[in-house]
């Protein structure tokens, strides 16, 4: 099938602001949009650039902005998408080279809630032994690829990039609610701050565009209500 | 515009109805305060400007604005304090449509014939 893609570019060398470069080619409908790019890359214009590694929706490098949602370009077929596809890289992060972004800011607000095992006790002879009830309660938030889809669709995180987001929010559930940690009040003090969990205006964009369906929202509603009731 | 789903309206229009009552408390305090310079003070002016149409149709939009958000808000209220909420969010912003357009009935058959009717 023929489809017409729509690529925000931008090249800080030579573009004084983005524009939309159109590009008209014929793809199979089970193509993904990944095969797209790769074909638009390969074949007709070399300078196109983006990132992408695995390519089966493990390493979380190719988020865009895809028809107006933050998706995986290797995770959504042509055919679902029509014959006119637009892709823009995500927002709220600066833009380094057409689909690329900086992803630092984002990865800084990863490391600021600590998402790393704590546990001062002295290791045990055997395991750290935890039920299956206890890990099946954060065991979504262990599913986070850190591909950014849900921060960049947060409208909060749009208008004030300090804001923690969405991601560091459920990889500090994912730890929080790990009956084996000892971190937990150091992440929602973290997290109390002024830019941090509450800024959550409970919009959503986060939990639908999460390729790997985490239920986000309510991973950052659990954490809200935590600290709430810790404190009271 | 990101092609959000229930939840990214819910959101814009609570924002919006919030900024919107708040500039329209602010308006209201300021011309009601003006009663303190008597009744030649320029209290009896404001009044009279405000008789005119686009403020009279702003009205009804405060109405619809007070009524979506204090739904909303019981949604937001219910999502933050319940397990249960946030599964639900989507049917439960229907919900307060649903009602808004309820409650704004009787503010249609009621108030409106009074703005138009009294020009």
């Amino acid at each position: 099938m023929k489809v017409n893609v729509k690529i925000k570019r931008f090249n800080p060398e030579a573009d004084k602001r983005p524009y939309w470069a159109e590009y008209s080619l014929e793809v199979r409908e089970t193509d993904r949009v990944l095969d797209v790019i790769n074909q638009i890359k390969w074949e007709m214009d070399g300078s196109l650039s983006y990132r992408r590694s695995c390519a089966h929706g493990i390493c979380g490098s190719d988020a865009m902005l895809i028809n107006g949602v933050n998706r995986l370009a290797c995770k959504i077929l042509v055919r679902d998408l029509g014959e006119v596809i637009n892709i823009e890289p995500i927002r709220g992060l600066p833009v380094l080279k057409d689909l690329i972004v900086d992803m630092e800011p984002f990865f800084d607000s990863y490391k600021a809630v600590l998402p790393f095992f704590i546990n001062e006790d002295p290791e045990p002879p055997t395991e750290r032994y935890q039920s299956a009830e206890d890990r099946e309660i954060f065991d979504a938030s262990t599913k986070c690829i850190l591909c950014a889809c849900c921060t960049t669709s947060c409208p909060v995180f749009w208008t004030n990039g300090r804001y923690i987001g969405p991601a560091a929010i459920v990889n500090a559930h994912r730890f929080i609610f790990d009956s084996r940690d000892q971190g937990a009040d150091e992440r929602l003090q973290i997290l109390n701050q002024s830019n941090g969990l509450w800024r959550c205006r409970t919009a959503y964009n986060c939990t639908e565009a999460c390729p790997r369906d985490i239920p986000i929202t309510k991973a950052i509603e659990e954490v809200k209500r935590e600290l709430l009731w810790r404190r009271a | 515009m990101y092609r959000g789903r229930e939840g990214q309206w819910a959101f814009l229009l609570h924002r919006i109805s919030g900024v919107a009552l708040a500039l329209y408390l602010l308006l209201h305090v300021i011309d009601i305060s003006l009663v303190m310079y008597g009744p030649d003070g320029p209290f009896n002016a404001f009044l009279g400007f405000y008789h005119q149409w686009p403020f009279r149709i702003g009205l009804v939009a405060v109405m619809a604005g007070v009524v979506y958000h204090a739904f909303n808000g019981l949604r937001i209220i219910i999502m933050d304090f319940t397990g249960w909420g946030v599964k639900y969010q989507a049917v439960m912003w229907y919900g307060v449509l649903a009602l808004t357009a309820i409650v704004g009935v009787p503010v249609l058959v009621k108030v409106i014939p009074e703005i138009i009717g009294r020009a």
